[in-house]
């Protein structure tokens, strides 16, 4: 899907207080696909934990902008991605009850976020860099949401497929509003810093990192999985046929998406629609019932 | 390398439960560390960030009656060039003469770059913004504004049902010329307290009369949301703009109905009812500021501290929470355990029981 030319602009950038039910949540909720709903899952894991890390650095930012739009954005995307955090561990805590235990991996990506990529003891100008770099890296992740967002929008397959309706919905209100405040990462991290090699590399670690997690988490929750008990191994060969049949984004776009980053004159309004993702969320069930 | 004691020394416990720290995970600890030392060293150089100017002054060319108690101001700017694009829904950011900030929905023609078009409705007993605009705003008169914003977002659909009530029409008004130039198809249906009162009809009268119905509510009396939206045709993508009761009562039937979006404008924080003055001392600057009865702690409090992160203002996200040191709160967010409230409050909903409360701040 192209973008439209006349995509729509200055969106005023709000939380909405969704609700999620999991109670009917099934197990492989795209059914008899456990790999795709792992590999999908691993969401559930990262994010929680990574989205609050956002809301703890961009509080931080938040005094040193200079720009009353952009402190605008930055306190909807504030809000969006507490909301966000909450409804991923809405998730997890439906596992929790459900004897599922994901916190042995949970831990290690809170301990990633809280300790390696937290405050630390330096001196006042080292430390304002060093939230700096942490911006470039949430604008390298915000990069790669916004991608999977996209995609999550334009995934008829998995409907077919019969995927969970209210999953589908968590899913894809993410997606939408991930697509919608797609440059406010980007834009603070600028405001900041215009260096290019401030931006890529935030990409280049970022990148790495998240592809060794994704796989991790999909080896980790298919073992403990207890319906399949150990006996299916994620295998690459697994990921290829989803893929191919629409139900996980396509390994060679997704890596043609992250590389677009490295573009000098690249801005993320240039990719993705934001008229797309706001026309669904006029559909989506759960941002209707969170009202205005 | 320096010495620095997060990444290295220590390392999460290994997937496996064994209780030892994770290998990999020490490794990536180390790597983080190592970016930090080898980056944040080599950009000491780092030009700060300049300010950036949003507010535009504009001067209004023209005011106009459009019905009664409506009137609509044309802001120009002062230099001739042109005013920055907006698209249906959105809004300005205004600065009043006496400081108030108000938001109206722009309702001219979004491809005439040279003016926008508000328009106001005379709110006689509300906080004076409108009485300002109408009262004491005439050709001449500049203002100062930020935007244009669009909380409202027009997206294109195969058809579309308008809702509009009263002064509601504003962002509705530029929606309905976009689809009927486009022609996609449209029916509006209008409402308001009596023709006189519904700004806007001359502008209407020049589309297709078939796809407007009038309905104020002296001739027809008041319509619920069941049936404003009966007249969505299957799949149609509603927008809806008017009074809250009328908003409310749309989002309500909305389930129930032919149609398969609903758009609505996205408003900040409901004013406070029934709220009462406190002192809020500041624990770190060891300050007292008074809350008034109508006003929220955050709201006060960004006058002298405004960089205190907020967000949503309804008292749901949570990203306002603050350290409670003494004093008794009455709770009225959506979003803290019971634990959370023992120590913590938002301060964008939450007051005190009475008494001063004193805050980590």
């Amino acid at each position: 899907m192209t973008p439209p030319t006349d995509d729509l602009e200055n969106l005023v950038i709000r939380p909405r207080n969704v609700a999620f039910d999991w109670s009917e949540l099934p197990a492989h909720w795209v059914p008899r696909e456990p790999f795709v709903t792992h590999t999908i899952n691993v969401l559930h894991l990262l994010l929680p934990a990574g989205e609050r890390w956002f809301v703890q650095v961009f509080a931080q930012a938040l005094p040193l902008i200079r720009d009353e739009k952009l402190r605008e954005d930055v306190v909807g995307f504030l809000g969006q991605e507490a909301i966000h955090a909450r409804s991923h561990q809405g998730v997890l805590d439906h596992w929790k009850a459900k004897g599922i235990d994901t916190d042995p991996y949970v831990r290690q990506i809170e301990w990633m976020f809280t300790k390696a990529l937290g405050d630390r003891d330096l001196p006042l100008k080292r430390r304002e860099e060093w939230l700096i770099e942490r911006l470039s890296i949430i604008a390298a992740i915000e990069h790669i949401t916004a991608m999977l967002g996209h995609w999550a929008l334009n995934s008829p397959a998995l409907d077919v497929a019969g995927a969970d309706p209210t999953m589908m919905d968590l899913l894809r209100w993410h997606g939408a509003e991930e697509v919608i405040h797609r440059a406010v990462a980007f834009d603070l991290l600028t405001h900041f810093d215009q260096r290019h090699r401030r931006r890529v590399r935030g990409m280049l670690i970022t990148a790495p990192i998240m592809a060794w997690l994704w796989i991790r988490g999909v080896v980790f929750l298919m073992r403990t999985d207890p319906e399949l008990g150990g006996r299916v191994k994620p295998r690459w060969r697994h990921y290829l046929r989803a893929s191919r049949r629409g139900l996980l984004p396509p390994m060679r776009r997704l890596v043609g998406q992250a590389l677009n980053y490295y573009r000098p004159g690249f801005h993320p309004s240039s990719e993705f629609s934001t008229s797309q993702a706001a026309a669904y969320l006029a559909t989506s069930p759960a941002a209707l019932a969170a009202g205005v | 390398m320096p010495h620095c004691s997060m990444g290295i020394d220590q390392a999460p416990p290994d997937l496996r439960g064994r209780g030892h720290p994770d290998r990999l995970f020490r490794a990536l600890g180390g790597l983080i560390d190592g970016y930090e030392w080898l980056t944040c060293g080599a950009s000491l150089h780092r030009r700060p960030a300049r300010k950036v100017i949003r507010e535009r002054i504009l001067t209004v060319q023209q005011t106009r009656v459009e019905a009664a108690g409506v009137r609509s101001f044309s802001l120009v700017s002062g230099s001739g060039d042109p005013l920055p694009r907006w698209q249906p829904g959105a809004h300005l950011d205004i600065l009043l003469p006496s400081g108030r900030r108000r938001q109206y929905s722009l309702c001219g023609d979004p491809a005439d770059r040279s003016a926008y078009r508000i328009a106001v409705r005379l709110i006689a007993h509300g906080a004076g913004g409108s009485r300002e605009l109408h009262e004491s705003v005439a050709t001449g008169c500049t203002m100062s504004v930020r935007g244009p914003r669009n909380a409202f977002p027009f997206v294109p659909a195969s058809h579309y049902l308008f809702l509009a009530g009263g002064i509601g029409i504003t962002p509705i008004l530029p929606m309905v010329k976009h689809a009927a130039a486009g022609g996609t198809p449209w029916q509006l249906v209008y409402t308001g307290r009596c023709r006189q009162s519904m700004p806007f009809l001359d502008e209407l009268s020049e589309l297709d009369p078939n796809r407007i119905l009038l309905r104020p509510y002296d001739q027809y009396g008041y319509l619920p949301g069941t049936r404003l939206l009966a007249h969505a045709l299957p799949g149609a993508t509603v927008y809806c703009c008017g009074p809250p009761a009328m908003i409310a009562s749309v989002r309500r039937d909305f389930p129930t109905s032919a149609a398969s979006a609903l758009h609505g404008e996205r408003f900040t924080a409901p004013p406070i009812a029934g709220g009462e003055a406190f002192d809020v001392r500041l624990w770190r600057s060891n300050r007292v500021i008074r809350v008034p009865a109508d006003r929220s702690v955050l709201d006060t409090l960004q006058e002298v501290l405004p960089t205190l992160p907020y967000s949503c203002r309804r008292g749901f996200c949570g990203t306002c929470r603050t350290r409670v040191i003494a004093g008794e709160v009455a709770h009225h967010d959506q979003v803290l355990t019971p634990q959370e409230r023992a120590e913590t409050m938002t301060i964008c909903v939450s007051r005190s029981r009475g008494g001063p409360i004193t805050l980590d701040l």
